[in-house]
């Protein structure tokens, strides 16, 4: 825990603009992308950024707290993702695949059939959503917040309805939660910086990515027994 | 000395803890589950107020005000039966679970949420009330998903629109301490009172934010729909009353009545019209609770106490006629082939399963709202309560009945009618042995329970109406 906040106070320098913009891009990333295991990695990054955003309205340690949380969620995801491949959910290959070579494949892969026509309109979506927000949030400005944090709030939560509206699998819905739950975390730690508040508010950000990591066991399970 | 209230945070998390080690034994685990949740509920109800009392060598004080974790936790009368209320639903539930859902998760994730529900109503401030809400219903997607079912989608549209609403209750806390320094920015209230309305609805299955309703009524575990429709659905209410009873300001706003009432009569309106189009028992129950809530939120538009008084009346007889109906479902789906309910794989149920059919009938009628049953002892009272002004809501609520009529006579055609040969060819017909005596009598104490209250409607209308006495926020 020291060592993160030491981390984190150095990291101090990143906590306006650049937090922002990694915020936006892994959320945006979370739209576009269907590959969990990058969708676990743009989720772990952005509670990362949005930790180093918090920082700007909370105590380091409490930030540090959140971040916390949301990387042993992403750990929640990652195992539960893992072994809904194994269970022959999605027929994807099981073996274990360096990440060097893996990258490689997606490289190939968008080099050679370019993005898919799914990828592209969540993109255009996602861009959509966000010029929305970006002309419309200074009309509805949030209280107690600058804002360029009053900006990744509004965006947050939009794409997270955008990943409940986009989907269907219970992880994807999970990650939107989760994502609508950050936004508003931001804004409402900045309201009400409380230590239970947070405990709480981490207990159902904890409980959700776990309900639903059952749901997604539940269906990898019911369909490696459904008879083909 | 034992503080009485820390009994009901921590006695059902031991007691869910425990039957989750005893799943194997089904009926073991089920008769703890409902001797708890029934002691419990009376303990509740019978212990006295700031007085000592001595159990088995123990001291225990009930009421009063206890620090938690430096937030205070505080029971009122309000509290009590609205626990008791929770409690003894939640028992029902169990009882009729026993015979139909035997070793499910909804005994132990049951008791988790009930812990968390007491907590609710009792932690003050209000924000500490909604998060710990808010884990509960994260909780109760455990129940909800059938076990070696495939996930629907009903779960995940409750926990979706669930927590989309918690927001709003969070930050009116902060809009009505603004309010109360400044009462001149009436804007504050105003927007207060939107989120409050906005949020309510997402927790309720407000049209049109009810699709969760149907879908967790027919792709999830029956019981544990049921559970969230009655207990769930009860600690919401109570939640809104607390969220009127703390600011009263927003009650007083001049549009929450008619907003109220308006958002009932779609409900109503909705649940009633879907209901009668819908062949799968599980969505017209899930219709039929829609039209239900929608019910009670007409009484409380009526913003007297005997509005309010009405609408607790229809939520406190609402389970007995949706756990009967769950459990009717239950046992049905048991015995069918096919998800899809093709009258090939239903026709002739009735032979297979009669109680589960009585079950389903008497609990359609309850919801339905009509005579001889629970809830028409609370249509009844409502129905005269809105008199000749509220005609146009009495004749809606009235077609919305027969709506949800209509569903339940669709489903029953089926399930009553006689087998075919090619159904026999097909080899869609069920097990054919018939339902046992004790599901027949854990169906017949239900049904009994749920007649007799619409028999003797006095055996909950005092309750409601003392329980609306204890509101004033409607008085100020």
């Amino acid at each position: 825990m020291f060592l993160l906040e030491e981390l984190l106070s150095r990291l101090v320098l990143l906590t306006a603009l650049p937090a922002g913009i990694g915020v936006v891009i892994s959320a945006t990333l979370l739209v576009v992308s269907r590959d969990w295991r990058l969708n676990v990695f743009a989720l772990a990054a952005q509670y990362f950024f949005l930790t180093l955003s918090m920082t700007q309205v909370v105590r380091v340690e409490m930030a540090a707290v959140k971040g916390l949380i949301g990387w042993v969620i992403c750990l929640v995801f990652y195992m539960t993702e893992q072994q809904a491949q194994s269970s022959g959910q999605t027929g994807e290959s099981t073996e274990d695949v360096a990440l060097e070579s893996w990258f490689g494949a997606r490289l190939r892969l968008w080099r050679h059939e370019g993005i898919s026509a799914q990828a592209a309109f969540s993109f255009l979506a996602a861009l959509l959503v966000g010029a929305a927000i970006y002309a419309g949030a200074s009309a509805i400005s949030l209280p107690e917040l600058p804002t360029d944090l009053s900006l990744i709030c509004y965006y947050l939560t939009a794409v997270g309805i955008l990943l409940l509206g986009l989907s269907q699998d219970p992880l994807r819905v999970g990650v939107g939660l989760l994502t609508i739950l950050s936004g508003f975390d931001l804004f409402y730690v900045a309201l009400e910086p409380s230590l239970v508040v947070t405990g709480l508010v981490g207990s159902i950000s904890f409980v959700v990515a776990l309900g639903t990591a059952y749901l997604k066991a539940a269906l990898a399970v019911g369909t490696e027994e459904t008879p083909a | 000395m034992i503080a009485g209230l820390l009994l009901f945070l921590v006695l059902p998390l031991v007691m869910g803890g425990t039957v989750y080690a005893l799943r194997r034994w089904a009926t073991l685990s089920a008769l703890l589950s409902v001797g708890m949740s029934v002691a419990l509920g009376l303990m509740i109800l019978v212990l006295p107020l700031g007085r000592t009392i001595e159990i088995w060598g123990r001291q225990i004080v009930m009421g009063g005000t206890l620090s938690f974790l430096g937030r205070e936790l505080i029971l009122e009368d309000v509290d009590r039966v609205a626990m008791a209320f929770l409690y003894l639903t939640a028992s029902g539930t169990f009882l009729l679970a026993w015979q139909t859902s035997p070793g499910s998760l909804l005994f132990p994730v049951g008791f988790g949420v009930l812990s968390l529900f007491s907590g609710s109503l009792l932690i003050r401030p209000l924000i500490y009330a909604v998060l710990l809400f808010e884990i509960a219903v994260a909780i109760s997607v455990f129940g909800l998903q059938a076990e070696g079912g495939r996930p629907g989608k009903g779960a995940l549209q409750y926990l979706s629109f669930s927590l989309l609403g918690m927001p709003g209750l969070l930050v009116i806390h902060w809009l009505m301490d603004r309010y109360a320094l400044t009462p001149d920015n009436t804007g504050l209230r105003d927007t207060a009172a939107g989120l409050l309305a906005l949020s309510f609805m997402l927790l309720m299955g407000g049209t049109p934010f009810h699709w969760w309703m149907p879908a967790v009524a027919d792709d999830g575990e029956p019981m544990a729909g049921a559970f969230a429709f009655s207990v769930n659905h009860a600690a919401v209410w109570f939640l809104l009353l607390g969220f009127l009873e703390t600011y009263p300001d927003i009650a007083a706003y001049g549009r929450f009545g008619p907003l109220v009432a308006g958002v009932g009569l779609a409900m109503i309106g909705v649940g009633g019209v879907l209901a009668a189009a819908q062949r799968r028992p599980g969505r017209i129950l899930g219709y039929a609770v829609l039209a239900d809530s929608g019910a009670a939120l007409v009484a409380l538009g009526l913003s007297s106490e005997a509005g309010l008084a009405l609408a607790l009346l229809c939520i406190l007889s609402r389970p007995f006629g949706v756990l009967l109906m769950a459990a009717g479902i239950r046992g049905l789906k048991d015995r069918r082939r096919d998800l899809g309910w093709r009258a090939g794989s239903a026709r002739g149920l009735v032979t297979e399963a009669p109680w589960s059919t009585l079950a389903f009938l008497i609990g359609g009628l309850s919801i339905a709202g009509l005579p001889i049953t629970a809830g028409f002892a609370a249509r009844w009272s409502l129905y005269r309560g809105l008199g000749r002004a509220g005609l146009v809501a009495v004749l809606l609520m009235m077609a919305a009945s027969l709506g949800v009529m209509i569903g339940v006579w669709r489903v029953l055609s089926v399930v009553m009618a006689e087998w075919e040969p090619e159904d026999v060819k097909r080899g869609e017909l069920g097990r054919v042995e018939r339902e046992g005596w004790a599901r027949g009598t854990v169906v017949l104490v239900g049904v009994v329970a749920c007649v007799v209250v619409g028999l003797v409607p006095q055996a909950l209308a005092p309750t409601a109406s003392r329980l609306a006495g204890l509101y004033t926020f409607l008085v100020r």
